[in-house]
């Protein structure tokens, strides 16, 4: 009880921004971990008899956030990237081999002779996964954690990109970072990082309201199948959303899908105040480059008619912050300082 | 002479037919440009042409005449050039192959189509210097001219032609199913399925001024053999008795109907159906000569298009679903009607 109470008026230590200090007594109450550890992740119960030595990572994200918790050591191969992996961690990341630069396949994967494998998707490993089922991997005794952002309140089945039942929250990344840290028995890094991530969160608010941003509208536009056909734009369950609604944003896209696509005459019609588009090193898609994106949204025209478009709040972000990852965050600090913006131009 | 032609009942009674058709045409295009995921009113669509064609000087909010003329127009113009062309490219191929089942995929074109854009979007061919739509064109021409050298190999029989368009079809199927099974992400597939079953949502005025004089000069190229396409029902060699230059014209049109085809399926996908079901439709009202069967075939296959592509639009509100699954959803039943109706396999 005592506990909690300590830790409640750490919040409120790091509301006002001195986090510092909040860290070093949160910190204090993250204890070693004792194994046997059973943990309950996505619908399954995981049972750890000792920290894993031998890790393969499918997605940047689970990845990265190894990398963050210093586990790289432990990371034997990865697979599933999206773009290239964060500057901080190059060199370690080239001496880790990659098995796939998308899906690997089930052999390479237990060739590693892994004692745990990290998901950051469950449709490359789960009850229908494309890399191999959960019941493949429990016949070799190989645990699989799958990243909570993308099960927890998520219907995988529904086939594409899955439907989110539950909006997407960052407390699914805390989630995510806590649960590796006690895994690995490195809680403290855990704690640390999560303490930083909601303070920049907390960070991001004030400067929304410090310029009075209410009654902001915006528009995520991922990428398109080609460049003027309906776009994939954010829905109001996934990341962006979550991005959105906590610096008090209003999408205009009214659909429960993470991704749907809507078409351009509705999009024009909901005339948003700022139109945020991803920026990525896949080119897959002609509207995978953002400046095609930017060049498409001021030469259409109908788009150009758009508010957005005229008065310039077009905001390029990193796609992986429009995605559940911790990279989210960034997204968070990048759409705070495009209201600045917008509200400077008002 | 002339005087006594343009006076004669039969011309008279000809031309009001076809101004008929041409002004129901207009009709119904006007009615696609006014119906969408938002509400135009039909008076707004008159007076936004009218602006655009004779410099009226209407009013008309910006936004909704954007609407009007760069989505919704350009769209219903290519929708009912595409109606047109793949099913004269049917009423063709069913007469030169003496098949009721003929239809302009059975080429393989589509399946070549497809391979075209999905090597393209996910094998990254090209390297961003080919557009979705060339990379199908390319596709299409290539399966075309594997199945037709196959069928050149396997004796040039009418049989001969429609087992290589289902061993080619086959083939690249089985390509088109390969780069996808390899493609990375959930997203990518949705992209492609929304391709690969037909999508007018990225139609502008630049694909009008492709699709509209190929449908034009294909329909006027197969009229201009219309005779001797009635021969070509009765057997090649009935043809050759009757004058007909047999090899030249064969390659004439199923040349042309060929070009017309791959256009197409560039611009909007692999709608299916059309080719198939609607020549059967028109041969239901005027019966099988050429030279009213084709323009019949055209004015069907426009108005189901257009037709098609409005309900895909107003179907699942604030959702476009893809063409071909309206075309087949209607066509496939129609096309059973006509199955059962007994007389299809002569």
């Amino acid at each position: 009880m005592k506990g909690r109470k300590v830790i409640e008026l750490n919040k409120k230590v790091l509301a006002v921004g001195v986090f510092a200090a909040g860290l070093a007594s949160f910190a204090q109450y993250a204890s070693a971990t004792e194994y046997p550890l059973t943990l309950e992740n996505c619908g399954r119960t995981l049972t750890f008899d000792q920290a894993p030595n031998r890790v393969v990572s499918l997605g940047q994200s689970s990845t990265e956030l190894l990398y963050l918790l210093g586990l790289a050591d432990r990371v034997v191969g990865t697979a599933v990237w999206l773009g290239p992996v964060q500057e901080q961690f190059r060199d370690v990341n080239a001496t880790i081999p990659r098995l796939a630069d998308n899906d690997p396949s089930f052999e390479s994967v237990v060739g590693q002779k892994p004692d745990m494998v990290a998901t950051q998707f469950q449709w490359h490993i789960g009850p229908n996964g494309k890399v191999g089922t959960i019941d493949q991997f429990a016949e070799l005794s190989i645990p699989v954690y799958t990243a909570p952002a993308d099960c927890v309140g998520k219907d995988n089945t529904t086939g594409g990109d899955g439907t989110r039942i539950d909006a997407f929250s960052m407390d699914q990344i805390y989630q995510g970072i806590a649960d590796l840290s006690k895994i690995f028995d490195v809680e403290e890094r855990g704690a640390d990082l999560i303490a930083d991530f909601k303070a920049r969160e907390q960070a991001a608010r004030e400067k929304v309201a410090a310029v009075n941003g209410k009654g902001i509208s915006a528009l995520f536009w991922f990428s398109s199948a080609e460049i003027d056909v309906d776009p994939f734009v954010a829905g109001q369950k996934g990341a962006p959303a979550y991005v959105m609604s906590i610096l008090g944003v209003e999408n205009v896209i009214d659909s429960d899908d993470e991704w749907p696509t809507a078409g351009w005459e509705t999009i024009v019609r909901t005339n948003p105040d700022i139109i945020v588009i991803g920026k990525m090193d896949r080119r897959r898609f002609p509207a995978d480059d953002w400046e095609l994106k930017m060049q498409f949204l001021k030469s259409d025209p109908v788009t150009r008619q758009m508010n957005a478009v005229k008065s310039g709040n077009i905001v390029v972000m990193d796609a992986q912050s429009m995605n559940p990852t911790m990279r989210t965050i960034d997204g968070i600090e990048t759409l705070a300082k495009a209201i600045e913006a917008f509200e400077a131009t008002q | 002479m002339i005087g006594n032609i343009i006076s004669s009942p039969v011309f008279i009674k000809r031309i009001s037919v076809a101004f008929a058709a041409l002004m129901l045409l207009a009709a119904v295009l006007a009615v696609a440009a006014s119906v969408g995921e938002t509400a135009i009113p039909v008076g707004t669509v008159i007076n936004t042409i009218a602006n655009h064609l004779w410099d009226a000087g209407y009013p008309v909010d910006a936004i909704d005449a954007g609407i009007i003329w760069n989505y919704r127009l350009s769209r219903a113009i290519v929708a009912a050039s595409c109606g047109a062309a793949l099913a004269v490219s049917g009423a063709v191929l069913q007469a030169l192959l003496r098949n009721s089942l003929a239809d302009p995929y059975l080429l393989g074109i589509s399946a070549g189509a497809s391979t075209g854009a999905v090597s393209i979007v996910i094998l990254g061919l090209g390297a961003g210097m080919l557009s979705l739509s060339l990379g199908a064109f390319i596709g299409a021409v290539a399966a075309f001219a594997f199945v037709t050298l196959l069928a050149l190999q396997a004796g040039r029989g009418t049989g001969a032609i429609i087992l290589a368009g289902i061993a080619g079809s086959q083939m690249f199927n089985a390509l088109t199913s390969f780069i996808v099974t390899k493609s990375a992400s959930a997203e990518q597939a949705r992209g492609i399925m929304f391709w690969l079953l037909g999508n007018l949502s990225g139609v502008r005025w630049p694909d009008v001024w492709l699709a509209l004089p190929v449908a034009l000069v294909g329909l006027v190229v197969c009229l201009w053999h219309a005779r001797a396409l009635d021969a070509f029902t009765f057997g090649r060699e009935s043809a050759a008795s009757l004058g007909v230059p047999v090899r030249r014209v064969y390659a004439i049109l199923i040349a042309a109907a060929a070009m017309m085809t791959a256009v197409m399926v560039s611009i909007v996908g692999s709608i299916g159906f059309v080719g198939l079901v609607i020549p059967h439709a028109a041969r239901f009202f005027v019966g099988t000569r050429h030279g009213l069967l084709l323009p019949l075939s055209a004015l069907i296959g426009a108005l189901f298009l257009v037709c098609a592509d409005v309900i895909s639009r107003v179907i699942v509100p604030g959702q476009v679903l893809p063409i071909g699954v309206i075309t087949a959803l209607v066509g496939a039943p129609a096309f059973a009607l006509i199955l059962c109706h007994g007389r299809i396999l002569r």
